[in-house]
């Protein structure tokens, strides 16, 4: 599975969710577009208990990742991040200009205040279909398989007015 | 007036959490468990995570990298 030709040259650290609810909806594919997909070696952990097939593909890079630094130390406490979430952010820092990719509210705060870029799933699965890799139709389905097929949770209403504005690209 | 709870937690956290009442960091292990689901609330409320996603679909559909 080649990299599609509008790919640019972006770092990304997974955190859990995306890596899982991407697999759950059979797209994590989707990754392959990015120049290094980097999962830290506790989020590589607990994905593998819970979802151990979204770990097949090769392209996904098991890391360590540094100590927190003092910022990222107090920052993870103020908003009560789990180990996973901590070990993503270090290696954002580590990784200047990387994206973390999470689907957990208080983990994107704490990205924001570090002044690292987060995107969740659905972003993910909209630059699979800006990039190329998937087709409007394919980007719909997985969209409206969200609430059936994955366990992210999106408002009704909100995943319908994503559907629409997709639609109307 | 609170509103009295059950709630079965791990033996090590409650540890902790004594252990910081103890030192005199909170009040109480009450106070200390309301702080800590405050500060989780906050930080997890649904027109942030809104936001979040309206955010990814501009990034998705119009971002550069």
């Amino acid at each position: 599975m080649g990299k599609t030709e509008s790919s640019g040259q972006t770092v990304v650290v997974a955190d859990a969710g995306p890596l899982i609810h991407l697999d759950e909806l059979g797209a994590i594919d989707v990754l392959a577009d990015f120049t290094r997909v980097l999962v830290p070696v506790t989020v590589w952990d607990e994905v593998n208990r819970h979802r151990p097939d979204a770990l097949r593909l090769p392209f996904l890079e098991k890391l360590d990742a540094p100590p927190p630094g003092h910022e990222l130390h107090a920052i993870g406490r103020l908003y009560t991040l789990h180990h996973g979430e901590w070990q993503a952010l270090a290696l954002c820092a580590q990784f200047p200009g990387s994206r973390l990719l999470t689907d957990d509210t208080a983990a994107r705060l704490a990205a924001k205040a570090l002044n690292i870029a987060a995107s969740g799933t659905i972003g993910i699965l909209l630059r699979a279909m800006r990039c190329g890799r998937h087709d409007k139709t394919q980007t719909l389905a997985l969209l409206k398989a969200i609430p059936a097929q994955s366990s992210l949770h999106i408002r009704a209403s909100l995943l319908e007015q994503i559907i629409a504005e997709v639609s109307a690209q | 007036m609170g509103k009295t709870i059950q709630a079965e937690l791990p033996e090590r956290l409650m540890e902790d959490a004594q252990a910081l009442v103890d030192n005199g960091w909170a009040g109480s292990v009450n106070e200390l468990l309301a702080e800590a689901l405050r500060r989780y609330l906050e930080s997890h409320r649904d027109d942030l995570a809104e936001r979040f996603i309206r955010d990814d679909v501009e990034w998705g559909l119009r971002g550069q990298d």
